[in-house]
């Protein structure tokens, strides 16, 4: 059970469990079904700082090289650093071997395209029936692809948020920043670009060795020594990463973790201070969003949940900015991944040149409380779940577009949606108070339980 | 006609000797990983070394190894492009358990092969290839978790380690003070950055070609005289004392002599042993069957006995080790240097010749004529794999030659008289069948060697 449960083959790319089910094997197969895919060209690989990412990566160059791909390594990077890389370096795709903000234990394939971003739900389809199919470009051994590295990735990907920044503003305010890297691919970087910025650092958990001294995901409840860290110095606010550089949560500057949905507000509202054009972000983020609209006055346009459906999305209404709640922010200035490099610069920036603490900043936004929470649910449950969910919510104005979400009198509202890559329904509720929030996630889970029990 | 059958059967051979196929078809990143697993898991975890020669497809294989053998919790140490003795002596010299030399030897570039060796340097024998076999179609590969997973060291001085190996058995001074002219081919392979050096460290004034790892193989990398006339015409044209090719990794040692003939790699041994023997290094001479019966010759002037063992690397190194030979190889020029390691080491039987040419300070051609000239003809049958024993068993029963006094059945059949010799038997890496003559006179052993040819062929 658990060797089935520990591998998870989607559209999101490949994600298993090191020394069970992500084996050389299935490596070097999705490398060959990659390589086949593209049909040849660069492919750039960059991995995050998990011991089991050099394990990966040579499969996966063995499999590229096979095809007849040729390979650039970038080494251990942020997930934005190798979809930036793809393009600076005119690729033809690039795999990205992070499982984010899972667990040390966990590693995971992420295939993007030659535009550096994520394949969509039907490119990843296609190249999971190219792996099923097994039947790989083998080229003979004269036209083999070649092997090359890059070290200078991160430092491209450095100088273009560093470029973006409101350095003047942020240098001005100097203000004092604990980061707390997770041990993670941001851990240099981030620590480089604050300095760079102007800023005081203070880095915790800073060594890139894949080491995780706590649960990858920033989450406020896994937060506790970053907050301490910031009421110790005397921060103005502490900033906290996942694994592989792509989400952020932020600690204000009384050591509270404000709660990552905060990070994609605060930074939409910069993008949209002095852009014009719509923001996009997903059904399940915060409504603090459309409160940015509201303030600036631009579209709020909603996609699908998964980073690659709301770029397409950003790509088809020309969006100034957008992101998703869980702390993934995409500056499309710079490129349409979510990186939170690009994100510390944004809300650096939009804080100083406020001249507000975080607490004051995120006071600017109506008081919000949110509460996920999620219900296993088999394959087969999962249709007969949201038709009982969409009956139940008859007569509320409801959005379909991806499971149901159902909202209520006073901006209140409840997602319920299967998720991507897991058995289970996934439940966002957002109003003003906690209890609220808490109520109507807990009725969406009983009403989904009890169509699933029958 | 017979090329037919061959190119019918897929190009993989996985034997005791190791996996061999061909790159784009039978030799795939699969296969790859999963050998190597296997090795990870029947070494039981621990350090492995590898290294490989510079056929281009050298990288794609290294990395799927790598990947394998992490995941099995070993720790991999890369030794990068390197003759495999070097990694065999490497391996002898660390803590390492055991090591994989990608090298498809002296076949031509197309082909590719993992190589397993165990800690003390020596390729798998039968019965722990067999093991290594079983774990593989078992499938049940050591799995280690995250965080015993090792990253990958180098080892980039493992080449010259070797180098300084070989020259601490060597009489420098009286190489420096004979001030040789050498001509060496490298087929751009393993050796390509070591011997040009090496022999200018001696104090030999090289000429080199074919010495460019990163140049394709310019001809099949096998040293033997069909592919040694660049080599030839290098010798005259620089006036060279000798010249000397190697193979693709450094096992196989061809010979030319200073007027430019190649006399054959069956000499490399007799040559290398006169030099060892001479100096007095102590025990018998170890050899396959299907090498000259010179080696008796030379052997037998120093007093020494000739232990013969079946055709595979293997064999002659436990062998060397057994009976404590002072030197052993076999006639495709392959010659392990006990006193080095018990490794097939082109480099070193290079180094002992041009010590032994220095040392008695006579030209080569001139040390090779007094050894007893016999003509040794070298044939092969293709024959599909499933037919290979059983033809040859087929052959052994047809067999009533008066000439013979003595038939050895220890790999295939070797049919012995006074004055010739004939062996018939299945290759291990291809899917031929092996047919090896010698006598005294030429038109004997061509006669003997055409004979078991058609006979093979009309079994076939």
């Amino acid at each position: 059970m658990a060797g089935i449960q520990s591998l998870k083959i989607g559209v999101s790319g490949v994600r298993g469990v090191v020394g069970q089910s992500l084996t050389p094997q299935l490596v070097v197969g999705f490398a060959e079904a990659f390589g086949t895919y593209l049909d040849g060209g660069v492919v750039v690989i960059g991995r995050d700082p998990r011991p089991s990412g050099e394990m990966i990566l040579n499969a996966l160059v063995g499999g590229l090289l096979s095809t007849g791909c040729s390979v650039i390594d970038i080494g251990v990077c942020p997930t934005p650093t190798m979809q930036h890389a793809v393009v600076d370096l005119g690729a033809d795709g690039g795999i990205a071997v992070t499982a984010s903000h899972h667990p040390a234990a966990w590693n995971a394939l992420k295939f993007c395209r030659e535009d550096g971003i994520f394949l969509n739900q039907h490119q990843a389809e296609e190249l999971l029936n190219v792996y099923h199919q097994g039947a790989f470009v083998q080229r003979p051994h004269d036209a083999l692809g070649r092997m090359g590295h890059d070290e200078g990735a991160i430092n491209r990907h450095l100088t273009k948020v560093l470029y973006s920044a409101d350095l003047d503003a942020i240098s001005s305010l100097a203000p004092k920043v604990v980061i707390d890297s997770v041990n993670g691919a941001g851990a240099d970087c981030a620590e480089g670009l604050l300095q760079k910025m102007g800023c005081e650092v203070i880095a915790i958990n800073d060594v890139p060795n894949g080491r995780f001294p706590r649960e990858p995901e920033p989450i406020a409840e896994n937060l506790g020594q970053l907050c301490e860290a910031v009421r110790e110095h005397g921060a103005d606010l502490g900033l906290a990463q996942d694994a592989d550089g792509d989400r952020l949560a932020i600690v204000s500057e009384e050591g509270e973790a404000i709660g990552e949905e905060y990070t994609l507000a605060f930074a939409c509202d910069v993008m949209a201070e002095t852009r014009k054009g719509p923001l996009v972000t997903n059904l399940s983020t915060s409504r603090m969003i459309d409160e940015v609209g509201e303030r600036h006055g631009c579209e709020v346009v909603r996609s699908k949940v998964g980073e690659v459906n709301v770029v397409e999305t950003m790509l088809a209404v020309d969006a100034i900015g957008g992101g998703e709640g869980n702390g993934g922010v995409i500056d499309p200035n710079l490129h349409y991944c979510r990186d939170n490099l690009a994100a510390m610069a944004l809300i650096l920036g939009g804080m100083a040149r406020r001249g507000i603490t975080i607490t004051e900043w995120k006071r600017t936004f109506r008081p919000s409380a949110i509460v996920k929470e999620k219900l296993p649910c088999s394959a087969g449950m999962i249709g007969r779940a949201i038709l009982a969910l969409q009956r139940h919510y008859e007569g509320q104005t409801l959005d379909l577009t991806e499971g149901v979400k159902a909202f209520f009198d006073g901006d209140a509202w409840v997602h319920a949606r299967p998720s991507n890559t897991e058995p289970i329904i996934r439940v966002v509720a957002e109003a003003d108070d906690h209890a609220t929030a808490r109520w109507l996630a807990d009725e969406a889970v009983q009403v989904a339980a009890q169509a699933i029990e029958g | 006609m017979s090329s037919l059958s061959a190119e019918a059967s897929r190009p993989l051979k996985i034997t005791i000797g190791g996996v061999r196929g061909v790159v784009g078809e039978t030799l795939t990143p699969d296969l790859l990983v999963n050998f190597s697993q296997a090795f990870g898991t029947w070494v039981g975890g621990g350090r492995v070394l590898i290294s490989r020669d510079t056929r281009p497809s050298g990288r794609m294989v290294a990395h799927c190894v790598t990947s394998g053998l992490i995941a099995t919790g070993c720790e991999v140490v890369d030794l990068g492009i390197c003759p495999t003795a070097a990694l065999q002596l490497a391996v002898r010299q660390s803590e390492a358990v055991g090591g994989i030399a990608i090298t498809a030897g002296h076949n031509n570039a197309r082909w590719n092969a993992l190589k397993f060796c165990r800690d003390d340097g020596i390729y798998l024998n039968p019965r722990q290839a067999q093991e290594l076999l079983n774990v593989y179609h078992q499938r049940e590969f050591a799995k280690a978790p995250w965080n015993k997973l090792a990253p990958v060291g180098r080892d980039d001085a493992a080449g010259e380690r070797h180098l300084e190996a070989v020259r601490e058995q060597l009489d420098v001074d009286a190489i420096r003070a004979a001030g040789l002219k050498i001509a060496v081919d490298c087929t751009n392979g393993a050796c390509s950055r070591f011997t040009p050096r090496f022999l200018a460290d001696l104090g030999c004034e090289v000429v080199a070609i074919n010495d460019d790892p990163e140049l394709p193989f310019p001809h099949e990398p096998r040293p033997t005289p069909p592919n040694l006339s660049q080599l030839r015409a290098l010798v005259s044209a620089a006036e060279a004392d000798a010249g000397f090719a190697h193979d693709a990794d450094g096992d196989r040692l061809g010979i030319v002599t200073e007027a430019g003939e190649a006399p054959g790699e069956e000499y490399t041994l007799c040559l290398a042993a006169e030099m060892v023997l001479g100096r007095g290094d102590p025990g018998p001479v170890v050899t396959n069957l299907s090498t000259s019966m010179a080696v008796e010759d030379v052997a037998s002037k120093y007093g020494r006995e000739v232990i013969r063992t079946g055709v595979g690397q293997v064999f002659i190194s436990e062998a060397a080790v057994d009976h404590g030979a002072a030197i052993a190889g076999e006639g495709s020029g392959g010659i392990v240097f006990p006193r080095i390691n018990y490794a097939h080491d082109s480099i070193a039987a290079l180094g002992h010749i041009v010590n032994l040419m220095a040392e008695r300070d006579r030209p080569i051609s001139e040390l090779i004529a007094e050894i007893p000239r016999y003509t040794i003809v070298k044939r092969e049958v293709v024959c599909p794999p499933q037919r290979a024993y059983s033809a040859l068993e087929e052959l052994r029963r047809g067999i009533d030659a008066p000439w013979v006094t003595e038939t050895n059945l220890d790999d295939g059949v070797k049919l012995i008289g006074e004055d010739r010799w004939v062996h018939i038997r299945v290759s291990m890496t291809e899917p031929r069948i092996r047919v090896i003559a010698e006598a005294a006179a030429e038109g004997l052993a061509i006669d003997l060697a055409e004979e078991y040819v058609r006979r093979a062929n009309r079994l076939l």
